[in-house]
């Protein structure tokens, strides 16, 4: 499946808000816009409370956004929706969660929780249709059909991580949030189920939004990768791009922060730190796009500075 | 460069209903003053289990050493009893654990979290080991540690309690430190200054570290030497260059293979199939054999001995038998030997930074 100019996913100024006392507020996500197009990875990384899992769970409406609007395929995500409309969108946008310790229900069978979503969305015609179903994708996600009346604990972290997946699959979605997929799981496992990942994408034509920390694996994975710092994005590009010539001292400080499974380059690599305070603070920073793809959060003067750092290179 | 610590054919195990879980194996392992060790391996490999004997810190029962000897200053640990051990645990040997966020004492001020050990070993007065702790949390790098001694544990962010436990694992300086995942739980920028501080502090104080890790950028980052372990046994030792330049055990470069270099996307990650084996009934010959397609037939009936590669390098695999056929390690594997850095497009503008 190749990635195609159709704008699957249209997120503009998101802003989630969370009250945490009577005067104060935390901005978990503070305006933040970009699209993801049908058919590719769309990464998202930062650090823990940076806002990222916030919006990928404000996306799939977990939480009632503050302000903005999120389209998909052209529809508004958010807003009063009556049943049938909820329930077509539902089916349309999945989830992968986190832990897939915690995100499966200990006292329901794997047959269960993959056909709950079946059930849900009346997919399954019949007791032998839905078995049948559940069990072919047992297959696709590498598991035995004789799974299916397992439960849970009987499984390891990649096996259940694999459920996750199944599950998500299972009522034909276009789109899936995979929030942390891996970060739960052994480096052998990590590498299994993001191939599986991968692998899905291709045959199902599927569009991710991947959330994740480790950033190695995000480029690995993604067409194109967002940062964010603070409930901003502060700067979004193809991920070779990103890797190449990143721009925002943040980025910076975060690729050069990571280790690499190479003793060489470990005893020269040298950590750029990031310092807030050294931004133009003559006037608010903007969203903008560099060169064609490349989007920078800065101020006029710095998008000049970054506009020559990118020539020189 | 002297021995501080001798691990000679260790054995430890755990009774449970389902039976006997033959967690490590017999593992044999040396540590030089002033080295950075790191131990990998995926989880269960027995990794944790081996350092926690170190301290002495198997819960028994379920657990107990089987057999084997832990030899350091002229004392075998895995006989000594749980009285002569308190003399040393914390005080000669400390331990760093995986996550900061339960490893502090919630009701406690962290100012006294430190005392206890120096109280205890050093005999200090309340007066003296609060200095002492307040230079601890300098030295780790806290900002205004004479106010935050009197705080308590959620009152630090993840970076700072992971800090805190540094320096708790400090306060004697230990002569061996053990840290047993201590940047997993952090993100990658707080990772980076944890790391640079264990090494800072290394070479002021001299002392050993122990560095448990299944990220091979972290090992390739703090190591001088690296053990891999897998389903309770080490399978390669050597230094790290031998390790990542020129390793010979398939379990390693299946490890090496399934981290992404930063160049190409285009062939997947190898992953290793299946899952590591269960140590109740831990399988018969070489216990990776299910798993390795490179596979001989002896590896199914046989378990192989430590093969020697050089001086520093040892490695439990038949392919390093010499009547074993010629295998070449993966393209893709051979590929990231060359150096994942060198072949990783990005980052080099970074390094050049001043």
């Amino acid at each position: 499946m190749t990635v195609t100019q159709e704008k699957l996913l249209e997120v503009s100024n998101l802003k989630q808000y969370f009250k945490t006392g009577r005067h104060s507020v935390v901005k978990a996500i503070d305006g933040i816009s970009f699209d993801i197009y049908k058919g590719e990875t769309f990464g998202l990384v930062g650090e823990s409370g940076c806002g990222k899992s916030t919006t990928g769970r404000t996306i799939i409406r977990l939480y009632d956004a503050t302000d903005g609007n999120v389209k998909f395929k052209g529809e508004d995500v958010h807003g009063k929706k009556n049943s049938q409309d909820l329930k077509k969108f539902n089916q349309k946008m999945q989830m992968i969660f986190q832990d897939p310790y915690a995100s499966l229900n200990p006292r329901m069978t794997v047959m269960d929780i993959i056909a709950e979503g079946l059930d849900v969305h009346g997919l399954s015609k019949s007791p032998q249709a839905r078995k049948q179903r559940v069990e072919e994708l047992l297959e696709r996600v590498g598991l035995n059909k004789e799974h299916a009346n397992r439960y849970p604990h009987e499984f390891s972290g990649g096996q259940r991580q694999r459920i996750g997946i199944a599950r998500a699959l299972a009522v034909d979605p276009e789109f899936i949030i995979a929030d942390e997929p891996i970060s739960a799981l052994d480096v052998s496992i990590q590498a299994q189920v993001v191939n599986l990942l991968k692998e899905l994408q291709k045959d199902h034509g599927l569009t991710y939004l991947f959330i994740a920390h480790d950033l190695s694996m995000v480029k690995y994975i993604s067409d194109r990768i967002g940062v964010m710092y603070f409930g901003k994005l502060v700067e979004l590009t193809d991920s070779d791009e990103l890797y190449k010539n990143p721009l925002h001292p943040y980025t910076k400080s975060l690729l050069s922060a990571i280790p690499l499974p190479d003793p060489d380059y470990e005893r020269n690599r040298q950590r750029v730190e990031y310092d807030p305070s050294q931004h133009d603070t003559s006037e608010e920073p903007e969203f903008r796009e560099i060169t064609p793809g490349h989007w920078v959060s800065c101020t006029t003067k710095e998008f000049e500075a970054y506009k020559q750092e990118l020539n020189k290179n | 460069m002297d021995k501080i610590l001798e691990v000679n054919d260790l054995h430890i195990s755990f009774d449970t209903y389902g039976g006997e879980v033959k967690a490590v194996r017999g593992v044999t392992f040396d540590l030089k003053k002033g080295e950075t060790l790191a131990i990998v391996g995926e989880s269960g490999s027995g990794k944790s289990v081996t350092t926690r004997a170190l301290a002495r810190l198997i819960p028994s029962p379920p657990g107990r050493i089987k057999q084997g000897e832990i030899l350091f200053d002229g004392k075998d640990l895995a006989k000594l009893k749980e009285k002569e051990m308190q003399q040393i645990r914390g005080k000669d040997i400390s331990t760093i654990f995986q996550d900061p966020m339960t490893s502090l004492n919630p009701t406690m001020k962290i100012g006294n979290q430190i005392m206890e050990g120096l109280i205890k070993h050093q005999k200090m007065s309340r007066a003296q080991a609060k200095s002492r702790a307040i230079e601890l949390l300098e030295l780790v790098g806290l900002p205004n540690p004479t106010e935050r001694i009197n705080q308590y544990p959620h009152q630090f962010s993840g970076g700072q309690r992971q800090r805190v436990v540094i320096a708790i694992a400090l306060a004697c300086n230990p002569k061996i430190l053990i840290a047993d995942e201590p940047t997993t739980a952090l993100d990658v920028t707080i990772q980076a200054q944890i790391l640079e501080l264990m090494k800072d502090i290394q070479k002021k104080t001299e002392s050993s570290i122990i560095f448990i890790t299944h990220d091979l950028g972290v090992v390739a980052n703090v190591a001088d030497r690296v053990a891999v372990m897998y389903a309770g046994k080490i399978v390669e030792i050597g230094t790290v260059d031998e390790i990542f330049y020129n390793p010979k055990h398939p379990y390693t470069w299946g490890l090496l293979g399934s981290m992404p270099t930063l160049d190409n996307t285009e062939d997947s990650l190898i992953a290793i199939p299946g899952s590591p084996p269960d140590m109740l009934k831990p399988p018969k010959g070489d216990a990776f054999a299910p798993r390795n397609e490179y596979a001989l037939e002896i590896d199914k009936e046989m378990e192989p001995p430590m093969f020697k590669v050089s001086d520093t390098h040892y490695a439990a695999t038949w392919l390093l038998h010499e009547y074993a056929p010629d295998i070449e390690p993966p393209e893709a594997v051979k590929r990231r030997m060359k150096g994942f850095a060198k072949t990783g497009a990005g980052n080099s503008k970074e390094g050049e930074r001043p």
